[in-house]
């Protein structure tokens, strides 16, 4: 499948004089995907976002907004056509939140009925009462003033968003409240969006892209699991410790299936060719004919026996997902203190099984 | 005490309809003036507002011409404007410019840069910016320069006197120069009333103009 572009850079530059503020920037953001820039302070994160717009200028290389070079674009038409949420939130104070949502469309002149009606709409949309409509912004909590933000940014129903630092100014529990109503709100609003943020956690949670930057330039480009595996020592230490467990809370746990085992189906008797798949694992997994998992026997207690006794099959550890993030899986394990845990389908399919071992190994690639 | 209080009211009353007609005068060379003023200066303080490196200097000129003291600039227009309303009028707008112009353009940088970044990257042009964003934020600061300037004004008034441009201060200096104290008193309570008359009457017109653009709920 190939996706389309929406906005590409292209070995694009930002100079202050002789100060290299962005250098040689070189990204693509597919439709609908949520790109994560991040990045140290003074990186050059947020210039990188306000070129987008052309809210900055950009002194070399070429930035295309649907294949368009920005350069050639009224930069007034350019920025009504792509939606703008920003750290401070910035709601205009002296008007109510009603006429802050449709900002846009008050300056692109739409008639009030439909100012009117889509305020309506965005304000369900992001999740408060119609009520708020009628107050102003100093009578809105910060988390509030940002879900009017964000509504105000999708007003003009624009296909790309950028966001720069938009939940940096809130509560830790607000954050992550807001950040998975975005996720939420980006399954059915499907925009393409560029998504500014220094708190690694956030990145592994919201992007389905990230691109670490340092002074200036764009180190790497890839998954939350692209990001883990990096051995460079910049990106380990600004990954930090904690991060990892967002980026384990990205990873669906059908990437760290173990599904080389031996498995028998039930009665049948043991062959070769499954005691050979063994290695170093010492169980025998016995399905059913619909592959429904019934059990597992070590082999310490088959003893070179060929049939297997029923007795002796232990019933397997509560099963999890393929769906199920790695998180929660190694939760599942260390609460029930389990080396492993037996991936089933959404049928009821016996697909292997995950291991402390299994996902460790994932990371390190 | 009593008996002086009584005397000054009887003389007042005496004399009410040359009081009325002074007053009435004095208004409205303060209003000419005060109108004039402000329809230079926040122009001219939006227009500096844009300009970082000039707005310092005109604001210390505007602060320059407001140290003369009123009598040198009245007589200093003598010989160009003449004597009357001209000169009076004149020179109230130049004391205007001063409150006006810096708290126009103050209050234009000042607003919340947040407001301003989302307003221009949601495709704002520089007028809408102005008309939607930075003058309705910056009202009620430009509002309390021109209200500065009104209280000022009617006061900097009573020196029209002294270029025979009447208002209340013709019975001040008729006054002093008569050593006549109810006379000074009858010039000088009303300056003081319709000075603080006019400072409510615009905070009305603020509150009113604020609930308008949404400044004030």
């Amino acid at each position: 499948m190939v996706e389309a572009i929406e906005v590409e850079l292209q070995s694009v530059s930002k100079f202050y004089g002789e100060d290299k503020v962005v250098d040689a920037v070189s990204l693509h953001v597919n439709q609908g995907e949520i790109f994560v820039l991040i990045g140290p302070s003074g990186c050059g994160k947020t210039t990188t976002l306000k070129m987008i717009n052309q809210l900055i200028p950009h002194t070399s290389g070429r930035i295309l907004v649907r294949g368009k070079d920005v350069t050639e674009l009224d930069p007034v038409e350019l920025r009504r056509s792509i939606g703008y949420v920003i750290q401070y939130i910035g709601l205009l104070p002296h008007l109510t939140i009603r006429d802050n949502i449709t900002f846009v469309l008050q300056l692109k002149k739409y008639n009030k009925k439909m100012q009117r009606e889509r305020a309506m709409e965005l304000i369900e949309t992001v999740g408060l009462p119609v009520s708020y409509l009628d107050r102003h912004p100093r009578e809105l909590s910060g988390g509030q003033q940002q879900r009017v933000g964000v509504a105000r940014a999708l007003a003009a129903d624009p296909e790309i968003l950028l966001m720069d630092e938009p939940f940096g100014a809130v509560d830790p529990i607000t954050r992550e409240q807001l950040q998975l109503e975005l996720l939420r709100l980006q399954e059915t609003i499907k925009k393409t969006i560029i998504f500014v943020t220094h708190d690694m956690q956030e990145a592994f949670k919201v992007g389905d892209r990230i691109g670490i930057m340092r002074g200036g330039r764009l180190v790497t480009i890839g998954t939350a699991m692209d990001i883990v595996r990096e051995r460079d020592e910049f990106i380990r230490n600004f990954i930090g410790q904690g991060a990892i467990f967002s980026a384990l809370d990205t990873i669906p746990a059908a990437r760290a299936i173990i599904d080389d085992l031996p498995i028998v189906q039930e009665g049948a008797a043991l062959d070769d060719d499954v005691l050979s798949l063994t290695g170093d694992w010492e169980n025998i997994f016995i399905v059913d004919g619909q592959r429904r998992c019934l059990g597992y026997i070590s082999l310490s207690e088959i003893k070179g026996q060929r049939k297997i006794d029923r007795e002796k099959v232990t019933a397997c550890p509560p099963p999890c997902r393929p769906g199920d993030s790695l998180k929660k899986v190694i939760e599942e394990m260390l609460w029930g203190n389990r080396a492993w845990l037996p991936v089933v389908s959404e049928e009821g399919y016996f697909l292997g099984i995950v291991s402390f071992q299994s996902c460790a190994s994932l990371l390190v690639g | 005490m009593l008996e002086n209080i009584g005397l000054f009211f009887s003389y007042f009353w005496e004399i009410r309809a040359q009081v009325a007609e002074l007053t009435l005068q004095h208004l409205w060379l303060s209003l000419a003036g005060v109108l004039l003023g402000t329809l230079t200066a926040v122009p001219l303080g939006i227009f500096i507002s844009r300009r970082p490196k000039i707005s310092s200097f005109v604001i210390d000129l505007a602060g320059a011409l407001y140290t003369i003291p009123s009598l040198a600039i009245l007589g200093f227009m003598l010989p160009f404007l003449g004597l009357g309303w001209l000169p009076t009028i004149t020179a109230l707008t130049i004391y205007s410019w001063l409150p006006v112009l810096r708290n126009t353009c103050t209050g234009i940088v000042n607003v919340d840069p947040a407001a301003k970044e989302a307003a221009l990257g949601m495709g704002a042009t520089s007028n809408q910016l102005l008309f939607r964003v930075e003058l309705p934020m910056a009202f009620p600061v430009i509002m309390a320069g021109i209200r500065t300037v009104a209280v000022l004004t009617v006061g900097i008034t009573t020196m029209g006197a002294l270029v025979a441009a009447g208002g209340l201060g013709s019975l001040i200096f008729t006054g002093i120069s008569m050593m006549d104290n109810r006379m000074i008193l009858a010039g000088t309570i009303p300056v003081s009333a319709l000075a603080v008359a006019l400072d409510q009457l615009l905070g009305f017109l603020e509150n009113k103009a604020g609930v308008w653009t949404g400044v004030r709920s």
